[in-house]
């Protein structure tokens, strides 16, 4: 799309009529020579030098004007997913993989997760990408984006200490609502960081039920385990208490699996799993999408100067070339002497 | 004679230095910040003709947004309970507008983790937070302490300030402030028996407690206080706020006051940082070439130098001692009279 700095300068595009009705060089009155034979060169400078004019001055207005290519998005194919990422903000993600605050040695859960997604979007140039966080309450962080600049500074900011508790349930309903600024062709995918989980109330598993079929979405999620925990995969030894109110994660990875949707838990207990779950999803989320690229404006008026410049060249030229007509006069019939 | 040639000539020179795209460097200050969003109950209250301060501060920071300088840097942050909460530390505004409107627009009351308002200890981890990133905070806010602040005030500020503004947000008059169930269904209004009124009870009594009623030295040292009040009510608590900024060497203005006077103020309270940006002349530079090329048509199509109208005199009245001045003039015509007209019916040639 084409626009204007400057639109109202297009008013003076009408001068641009003048070199029609006026001549640039001299005319000068001399008899009749209309009955000298016409030659091609008068011809060609006869009809060039009006539309040398036509062009200069239109041109310069144009380049006045200052015209340029709205920059915008454009449709692009790529390699990759619409992808939403769901961090979990509660305050034990700081603490490291062995349960402990961190000391120098060390790195926290989320820092880990920090570093780990930052290399994994930085290999992936063409996903749409949406970050949202939930603690108590769902946060939602970055809208679907395709600006890696955003996506960085989003996960960066990410490293402030955490909130409060863990409310799953609602952080993966946003994760799944923001699903709808995904675009239509190519694969939508859910990941989601976290190292624990809660009891997911009844109507907010109904509701995510609901948003699992409607938005069909691939569901992954990175169970950070804390040293001791227990495995998710597992129902641990026969006799031992298994309910949602004990062992919370198991019970989510099962409700999870009930969802109807593509569905798989990676279990870290350290940087290089993590490495290695984010490696693994990578290679399952890569798949033809249509999106978007930036470009940016782009200024047209130095093309309409240097035109604006070749036609008043043009013009020069004639200028330079140009002698005054001066009829040789008889000889006087008399000569002084 | 050389001026007919000159200007033309002077007229692709111009348009040739357009086309270069010259320009003057100039120093341009931007400033970045971290503008931090008050997400509490009270920023629900509908008095900014009629919208939500939320959706007014959303609409307003938008707006704002967009009419800054590019180079210049935003992040966001929201702040509920006692600290704030960074969405993305600051990004350049003109390339990731449409991330910031998108994050901003997503603003909304339901993020709050906790219900309480903190004004005083959100605005100081916002600032500890902003000086981390090493830019200026803007926090915008209504002021509504809730619970209310203990009878000393708020705690003063420690630690170094990296300047900027507070954004006051409301109306003058208090207003009611919705009330919301479990699902974030509007169900009416906060009644005076829904919030605490009285100050928190830490720290030292205030000093009329004695005359309290209920006043007991021992046993309930702050006396009956906490009868009635208008804590249920909310607006801009303008003058509380203009005491925090000035504490806190920050500036304090009405987000309504509009874009323009925000960018003044920044300038005032908060550390810029300058980019050098070059402002194209080429505009001026063409329109001066377009002006001196329309002026050279109207005026040159059919100029006579000294020596034609000379000529002309000579034609029509006298030959004598013409030729003999200007022989060479006739000489150099005679070769170029080539290219000439070719209308029979006009005896007007064209010579070059």
């Amino acid at each position: 799309m084409m626009a204007f700095f400057h639109p109202y300068v297009l008013f003076a595009l009408p001068f641009a009529l003048l070199p029609l009705g006026l001549r640039w060089l001299r005319s000068f009155d001399v008899p009749r020579l209309g009955s000298r034979p016409v030659d091609a060169r008068s011809r060609l400078i006869d009809r060039g030098l009006p539309i040398a004019g036509f062009i200069a001055i239109s041109s310069l207005v144009l380049g006045v004007s200052g015209p340029y290519l709205k920059g915008g998005s454009v449709p692009y194919r790529g390699q990759g997913s619409n992808l939403v990422v769901l961090i979990d903000r509660s305050s034990s993600m700081d603490d490291s993989f062995a349960g402990r605050t961190p000391d120098g040695g060390e790195e926290s859960k989320s820092a880990a997760a920090r570093r780990i997604l930052q290399d994994f979007i930085a290999g992936r140039p063409d996903d749409r990408i949406g970050i949202a966080a939930f603690s108590t309450a769902p946060l939602q962080v970055l809208p679907m984006t395709t600006s890696r600049s955003a996506i960085r500074a989003a996960i960066d900011a990410q490293a402030e200490r955490g909130l409060s508790q863990t409310d799953v349930g609602r952080g993966l309903a946003l994760a799944m609502e923001m699903m709808r600024d995904s675009t239509t062709v190519g694969s939508r995918a859910v990941v989601m960081v976290s190292d624990g989980a809660a009891v997911i109330a009844p109507d907010v598993q109904k509701q995510l039920r609901e948003l699992a079929l409607e938005q069909q979405v691939n569901l992954y999620w990175l169970y950070l385990r804390t040293e001791g925990a227990k495995s998710i995969f597992d129902d641990g030894a026969p006799g031992e208490a298994n309910t949602a109110q004990t062992r919370p994660e198991r019970h989510l990875h099962l409700f999870l699996q009930r969802l109807g949707i593509t569905y798989r838990a990676f279990e870290a207990e350290g940087p290089e799993a993590v490495q290695q779950a984010i490696d693994e999803i990578g290679k399952m989320e890569t798949r033809p999408i249509l999106t978007e690229r930036m470009i940016p404006r782009r200024d047209l008026d130095w093309i309409c100067y240097l035109l604006a410049a070749a036609a008043a060249g043009i013009l020069t030229l004639a200028r330079w070339l140009e002698r005054p007509y001066a009829p040789v006069m008889p000889a006087p019939l008399m000569r002084r002497s | 004679m050389r001026w007919r040639v000159v200007l033309p000539a002077t007229v692709t020179g111009l348009a040739l230095l357009a086309a270069l795209g010259l320009g003057i460097p100039r120093k341009q200050h931007l400033t970045d910040a971290l503008v931090v969003v008050d997400i509490t109950r009270s920023m629900n209250v509908r008095d900014m003709q009629g919208e939500s301060r939320l959706d007014y501060v959303r609409r307003a920071l938008r707006d704002w947004i967009a009419a800054r300088p590019c180079g210049s840097r935003i992040g966001l942050a929201l702040f509920t309970e006692r600290r704030s909460v960074t969405l993305f530390e600051p990004v350049e505004i003109c390339a990731d507008f449409s991330s910031v409107a998108g994050s901003l627009a997503g603003l909304d009351w339901r993020m709050a983790w906790e219900g309480d308002s903190m004004i005083s200890k959100g605005l100081d981890y916002s600032l500890d937070r902003a000086r981390e990133l090493g830019v200026p905070l803007i926090f915008v806010t209504d002021g509504h302490e809730a619970p209310p602040l203990p009878y000393a005030g708020p705690a003063g500020f420690a630690g170094d300030s990296p300047g900027g503004l507070i954004l006051g947000v409301g109306g003058d008059a208090p207003a009611p402030i919705p009330k919301f169930d479990d699902l974030g269904r509007e169900v009416g209004f906060y009644d005076p028996e829904d919030v605490q009124h009285a100050p928190a009870r830490i720290g030292a009594p205030p000093s009329d407690a004695s005359e309290r009623p209920g006043y007991h030295p021992r046993n309930n040292p702050y006396g009956e206080s906490d009868l009635e009040g208008n804590e249920h009510l909310s607006e801009l608590r303008q003058v509380y706020l203009q005491d925090l900024a000035e504490d806190r060497e920050l500036g304090f203005l009405r987000l309504a006051d509009g874009g323009a006077a925000i960018d003044r103020a920044l300038l005032q309270y908060a550390p810029t940082h300058s980019v050098r940006v070059t402002r194209s002349l080429s505009p001026l530079i063409g329109a001066a070439g377009l002006l001196l090329l329309i002026a050279l048509w109207l005026a040159g199509h059919r100029g006579f130098t000294r020596t034609e109208r000379r000529f002309h005199d000579y034609r029509t009245h006298s030959h004598r001692g013409f030729l003999r001045r200007h022989i060479g003039v006739v000489g150099k015509s005679a070769r170029s009279y080539a290219a000439t007209g070719r209308r029979d019916s006009d005896n007007r040639g064209r010579a070059l």
